[in-house]
């Protein structure tokens, strides 16, 4: 089991208010599964990935990563966990507008401290996975938003971690350019890869191989597809 | 490879918004700027101060009159004579070289050219003394002096002033004061020496100048050269005993003449010059400390900006030290760029202005690498706030930033 939950909770404190962003959730991933989170917006959905993708911490609750236990781990512990175990992938790409392809990828690669000789050669390999081996010198604003999403995936991809995390990772391409991100998340995943999708689109949900929905921060519905 | 990441992102950062990076920087670079002219100006001058010593050659103390007090009633100065200086050039105990010399103005005729000059009655060894040369000629002996000969020396610039040229004058007389002297030699250029014009002036044997021009034997001063590691203070009682002796002092009387030691001066000179310099260099200093409280400024309204930045890089796994570093080494980078535009600004001033004045330039090393480290130390010291302001940013709030 890769991800295991107890009853996780998270409060935000906004003004006097207490917002309870997720009330109880109990998950469990096991490797190499595909996983699609939905339920409207402000169910919850992002502040559970957070969580889980050592982000943030829960209010209340028990997280174990790969068996460990991660509520208790240090800033730089989880720094570290972040940069081996997770792959990010946002919504609006996040790359590095003033860096090329290459260097947006070998980021990870920098504060894991791997010499630069070997960081290269790794980035251009996951870049040449997500086919983009004649981009690697383009910098964000002079690639397309399919190619900025590859390179967010390369870029996710680099350190080989534990699970990918996808926050609508289509929710700013057409729908051609998204179905070809999807593609290769399905690729990957034949691959072995684990990776959790967050979206609000059922079609895109029914590409992977499982389909929780939260709503108010509860899950209410958990199926394989 | 997370330090060479660190300077990359610094100076795409500072690149990205250049014309603001050049606005903050600008208090940076004119303290720098101000230290480093300062300091080089300090510099010069003391290296203006040395060159004007060597032109003594040797080291040189001045006996000059002085006050003869018998209780509370003053007499008026005491001459040195002539013989004080002949005493003097009779003790043997030491290697110095005696040199006194009268000197008055007088008029100075030259076919139609009329002058009023100074005229300066000393010893031929007044001439090594000082380290003078002659260009055209030769300077009088000692048999000349003893003979009081009518025997002229003439600075540089006289001949000019004469209206003629060094080849027609010399070898002819000139009219001192009525008389004629020979013109037999001229020296080479020597150029103004603080407050004495050596070129501008007329050398004549010191008896001949004591008892045809100037009509006294009383002297204006007693140079006397000592070699630059001789024991001054021993050289200092030597001349007292002598001189005391001479006027026939009592013990318990005070001395009537003064004994100074010019390289005293030039010491007190350079005290004063190094005194002056570091507080100059240390207001201008001060517009340093301020220029980096700008850089901490906008250090701050950067971190803000690139909330989202720093938020992704957590994500991808930066470390608080990660981040911290990121941040420090942009403001470091930012006041070392500063601080050496305003080295490069304020050696050029100073050169220019050296240049337009004559004056030697000098621009010590250590005040370079100095004001540069100052400068680094400065993006350090206002760099850390904001950069720990940035490390501290929790990452998954700062990835909803907008
Ligand atoms: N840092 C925060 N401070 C205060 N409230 C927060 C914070 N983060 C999330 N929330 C609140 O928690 C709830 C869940 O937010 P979350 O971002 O997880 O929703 P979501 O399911 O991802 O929504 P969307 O589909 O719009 O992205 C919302 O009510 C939100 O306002
Ligand atoms: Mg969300």
């Amino acid at each position: 089991m890769i991800i295991s939950t107890q009853n996780l909770k998270r409060s935000f404190q906004v003004g006097s208010e207490k917002v309870e962003a997720l009330k109880g959730i109990n998950l469990s991933v096991e490797k190499s599964e595909f996983l699609s989170i939905m339920g409207p917006s402000g169910s919850g959905k992002t502040t559970l990935m957070n969580i889980i993708g050592c982000l943030d911490t829960p209010t209340e609750g028990t997280y174990h990563l790969n068996n460990n236990l991660v509520n208790d781990l240090s800033d730089d512990e989880l720094a570290r966990i972040r940069n081996k175990e997770i792959g990010f992938v946002f919504q609006s790409f996040h790359l590095l507008a003033k860096n090329s392809a290459l260097n947006n990828v070998m980021l990870p690669l920098k504060y894991a401290g791997v010499r630069e000789d070997n960081a290269i050669t790794m980035a251009k390999n996951v870049l040449d996975k997500v086919g983009l081996t004649n981009r690697i010198n383009h910098s964000p604003s002079e690639l397309s938003g399919g190619q900025q999403q590859r390179v967010a995936i390369a870029r996710a991809l680099v350190n080989k971690p534990s699970i990918i995390f996808a926050d609508e990772p289509t929710g700013n391409l057409d729908s051609q350019t998204g179905d070809d991100v999807m593609n290769l998340f399905k690729e990957l995943n034949e691959q072995g890869q684990t990776i959790i999708l967050i979206t609000h689109e059922e079609d895109i949900a029914r590409q992977s191989k499982r389909i929780i929905n939260i709503k108010d921060g509860l899950i209410e519905s958990d199926y394989k597809i | 490879m997370l330090f060479k990441e660190s300077i990359i992102s610094a100076l795409s950062s500072i690149r990205s918004n250049i014309v603001r990076s050049f606005l903050t920087t600008l208090a940076i670079i004119i303290g720098t700027a101000a230290v480093i002219a300062v300091i080089g100006l300090g510099s010069s001058a003391n290296k203006a101060l040395d060159e004007q010593i060597d032109d003594f050659g040797p080291r040189t103390l001045v006996v000059s009159p002085g006050q003869n007090r018998r209780g509370a009633v003053t007499k008026g100065f005491i001459p040195l004579d002539i013989k004080d200086a002949y005493a003097l050039e009779k003790n043997e105990e030491h290697n110095w070289m005696i040199s006194p010399y009268i000197s008055r103005n007088r008029q100075v005729k030259f076919n139609n050219a009329n002058i009023n000059q100074r005229i300066r009655g000393n010893l031929p060894i007044h001439f090594k003394v000082r380290g003078y040369d002659v260009e055209y000629g030769r300077i009088f002996n000692d048999d000349e002096n003893f003979g009081r000969k009518r025997v002229v020396v003439l600075g540089a610039a006289v001949p000019k002033e004469l209206k003629t040229s060094p080849q027609n004058i010399l070898d002819k007389e000139v009219l001192i004061a009525g008389t004629g002297y020979k013109v037999i030699g001229i020296l080479e250029e020597e150029g103004n020496t603080g407050w004495q014009s050596p070129d501008e002036e007329l050398y004549v044997p010191l008896l001949t100048g004591a008892q045809r021009l100037f009509g006294t034997k009383n002297v204006d001063s007693i140079n006397i050269g000592v070699e630059k590691d001789a024991n001054v203070d021993e050289i200092m009682m030597s001349i007292e005993r002598i001189l005391r002796a001479q006027h026939d002092i009592g013990p318990g009387a005070d001395n009537d003449f003064n004994i100074n030691d010019y390289s005293q001066f030039s010491d007190l000179r350079r005290q004063a010059t190094g005194i002056f310099t570091a507080l100059i260099a240390g207001i201008a200093g001060i517009s340093l400390v301020v220029g980096g409280i700008g850089v901490m400024n906008i250090m701050l309204v950067s971190v803000t900006e690139r909330t989202r930045e720093i938020g992704l890089r957590k994500a991808l796994g930066a470390t608080h030290k990660a981040i911290m570093s990121q941040f420090i080494v942009e403001a470091i980078l930012l006041c070392v760029i500063g601080g050496c535009i305003g080295v490069f600004l304020g050696t050029s001033v100073l050169y220019l202005l050296a240049s337009f004045q004559d004056w030697p330039f000098a621009m010590p090393f250590s005040a370079i690498v100095g004001s540069i480290t100052f400068s680094a130390m400065v993006g350090l010291f206002f760099g850390i706030w904001p950069a720990r302001k940035a490390a501290k940013l929790d990452p998954a709030i700062s990835l909803r930033y907008e």
